[in-house]
């Protein structure tokens, strides 16, 4: 005698798919919702909102010049790296470290190691001198002064803007160069530009 | 029929009469803030704060409460209360902004009822109250030193203006839109007596627009330079120029925005003075006949609009001294001259809202005087004192903004220094002392009377023992205090603690 499937059994199969499914979302634990309409996005996603500069400018802009500057014979032997701050010739309220920023992380990625620079040298002071000279700290394991290790390499560079508009269109072009510069001989070992266009219309 | 529409208008101009007289809308806003200017500029600030308490003791209160309250207690030097004050403000503004961001339409249809006086409709602030908002917080918070909350300040003012330049566009391209399907002309040079050469100054012609300062964007400048990001202390000071041509200061801000930190010794301080002169101006309402047809017929009615006079009178320094070194003060900033560009880029909606909402009451008020004998002259004078009443300009306004900013640019030795500052009330001395790489020492000049800022010391201190997550940086942060000296000339009040 066959038994038939119960309703449990038949909606069984259905509501573990459903619940599994419900697993695999990219948020896996608890969603508290509001009564707002937030959602989440994808960070990588062409963002075309304005054409001011934005996340898609500054991902483009990184990821070229990390893949540039990984391939260069210079960055074989892991040499020791100084970012300096990428100088900002627009009118527009472009944060170029955290461009930088993104270069550095992509690179390190590659094995590139890099030295303090100036946006952290205070932080990374601060905490030798706190090791050094409040007494609170074993003298064995205190970090030592003056074992700082000097960047065979400087990364400096620039961003520019041409804007242009009339009453219907407005066209943006940016120029993003980075320059790898060898600190001790005073050579430019290395360049790359990122040229950008965007163009909105009314 | 006819006559039972008549007493139906009657009653309804009646109950406006009635109601608006006696509601919010129809508070006297000049008045008001006439007299809180009066009281800060006489050496009382307290009483300018008790006469606002005075005239706002609802549970709701409205933005314009908040900006002049965080005005005065930052003249007072009660930065803490002051700043509280104004992010209450800066709560009202996101609102609006939130609003604008999810449904601009709707805020479009709200600015653009016909039908509602716009003293009636919710206030919003102007645009520029809006960017001055959070670039005096950022001052605030330098004083009390959060040079990092000064730092989200100043990053939102660009979100803020770039939000709203882009309602802005959307909404006058709305406004020409209807004006060209009602037929309606919006040029104010067509109202007749209306003070167009207020309008026209070149002092407002000039600017680029109605929110956008140089003094904005050039302590944005400053302010990344304290932070130590050049790359955005650079178009700072930079916009600060384009927007503000042929200004020295302004122009060895941005040449000097790289080599600046090198050169500056152990133990100098770069301060920046902000000295900020007079009251913003007051919004007047002006009555102004309507000629319209109605029925076939040319009739009047009245209409208001909004008129703002320019005040030649507030003095601005061009230098002031320190210890015997003399710094170079420069006006970069004009609140009056920035009010009446936003009157002359919101004049055109207005003159469509009024047009059109006048003609309406004007064709009650004839309607209502139809009728003969006693009933036809009741309705048409009640028509008349409806329309009287409720067809006054908007003359909200954020008063005790400054009208004109200026300032000035030291590098100092970390320590105290005597600071003369030449002001209305006479010359005005006071010791100061500054530390840190960078600080910033406001000015508040009103009327006779000068109120100094300075940053409460022992909180700064507290913080710092505590190790507050916006702990001051012991380099970067600002340290000026302020205390009063001997004086020369009249006698002035200055603020101290």
């Amino acid at each position: 005698m066959t038994k038939k499937p119960s309703l449990m059994s038949k909606l069984g199969a259905p509501l573990l798919l459903v619940s599994l499914l419900a697993g695999c979302a990219s948020t896996s634990g608890p969603v508290t919702e509001g009564g707002g309409n937030v959602t989440y996005g994808d960070a990588k996603a062409v963002e075309t909102v304005t054409n001011e500069f934005g996340s898609t400018d500054l991902q483009m802009i990184a990821e070229t010049m990390a893949r540039s500057l990984s391939q260069h014979p210079s960055m074989r032997g892991q040499p020791l790296v100084s970012v300096s701050e990428v100088k900002n010739k627009t009118s527009e309220y472009i944060d170029t470290r955290s461009i930088t920023n993104s270069v550095k992380n992509q690179l390190m990625k590659t094995g590139v190691r890099f030295a303090t620079d100036a946006s952290t040298m205070d932080a990374q002071t601060d905490e030798l001198m706190r090791q050094n000279q409040t007494g609170l700290y074993k003298k064995s394991t205190a970090a030592k002064i003056g074992n700082m290790k000097g960047a065979k390499y400087i990364l400096t560079g620039e961003i520019t803007s041409i804007v242009k508009k009339n009453s219907s269109t407005k066209d943006v072009y940016y120029k993003f160069s980075l320059l790898l510069k060898n600190v001790e001989e005073g050579v430019d070992e290395w360049m790359d530009e990122k040229e950008i266009r965007k163009t909105s219309r009314r | 029929m006819r006559h039972l529409n008549r007493i139906w208008l009657s009653t309804l101009a009646l109950a406006l009469v009635s109601g608006l007289s006696g509601c919010g809308s129809m508070r006297n806003y000049k008045a008001e803030t006439d007299s809180l200017a009066s009281a800060a500029a006489g050496n009382n600030l307290n009483a300018a704060i008790a006469t606002l308490e005075e005239n706002n003791k609802g549970d709701d209160k409205d933005l314009l409460y908040f900006f002049e309250k965080g005005a005065l207690l930052h003249a007072k030097n009660d930065i803490p209360a002051s700043t509280q004050a104004w992010l209450s403000a800066d709560e009202k503004i996101k609102l609006w902004e939130e609003a604008v961001k999810t449904d601009p339409g709707k805020v479009m249809g709200q600015v653009g009822s016909f039908l509602v006086n716009d003293k009636t409709r919710r206030y919003d602030g102007y645009d520029y109250e809006k960017v001055m908002l959070s670039t005096l917080l950022a001052v605030n918070h330098t004083l009390t030193g959060n040079w990092e909350n000064a730092r989200t300040e100043i990053k939102k003012t660009h979100e803020r203006e770039a939000l709203i330049a882009e309602f802005r566009a959307k909404e006058y391209e709305k406004q020409e839109e209807e004006a060209k399907g009602k037929n309606i002309k919006t040029t104010y040079k067509e109202l007749k007596g209306y003070p167009v050469e207020t309008l026209d100054d070149p002092d407002v012609t000039a600017l680029k627009n109605g929110y956008q300062s140089a003094f904005s964007h050039y302590l944005a400048g400053f302010v990344y330079e304290a932070m130590g990001e050049p790359s955005l202390a650079a178009p700072g000071y930079r916009k600060a120029i384009e927007l503000r041509p042929a200004v020295g200061i302004l122009e060895d801000g941005l040449s000097g925005v790289d080599g600046r930190p090198r050169k500056r010794k152990t133990g100098e301080t770069d301060v920046l003075f902000i000295i900020e002169a007079g009251t913003a101006p007051a919004r007047q309402s002006m009555a102004i006949p309507l000629p319209f047809f109605w029925r076939g017929g040319l009739n009047y009615t009245q209409v208001s609009f909004p008129v703002i006079k320019p005040d030649r009178s507030v003095f601005v320094p061009t230098e002031l001294q320190v210890g015997k070194d003399r710094v170079a003060v420069s006006e970069i900033t004009s609140i009056d001259a920035m009010s009446r560009r936003a009157l002359r880029d919101d004049l055109p909606g207005i003159i469509v809202r009024t047009t059109i909402r006048a003609i309406a009451k004007g064709a009650t008020q004839k309607e209502l005087s139809k009728a003969g004998g006693w009933a036809g002259l009741a309705g048409g004078l009640l028509g008349a004192v409806a329309t009287a009443v409720t067809e006054k300009a908007d003359e909200r306004v954020w008063r005790t903004l400054p009208a004109r900013i200026a300032i000035g640019r030291a590098v100092l030795p970390a320590g105290q220094h005597t600071l003369t500052l030449p002001a209305p009330g006479g010359v005005q001395r006071f010791d100061i002392t500054v530390a840190g790489k960078y600080a910033i020492v406001p000015l508040r000049i009103m009327g006779p009377t000068t109120y100094a800022l300075q940053p409460d010391v022992t909180k700064l201190a507290s913080a710092s023992a505590l190790g507050a997550s916006h702990e001051p940086d012991a380099d970067t942060a600002s340290a000026a205090e302020l205390k009063p000296a001997k004086q020369a000339g009249k006698k002035t009040r200055k603020k101290s603690k």
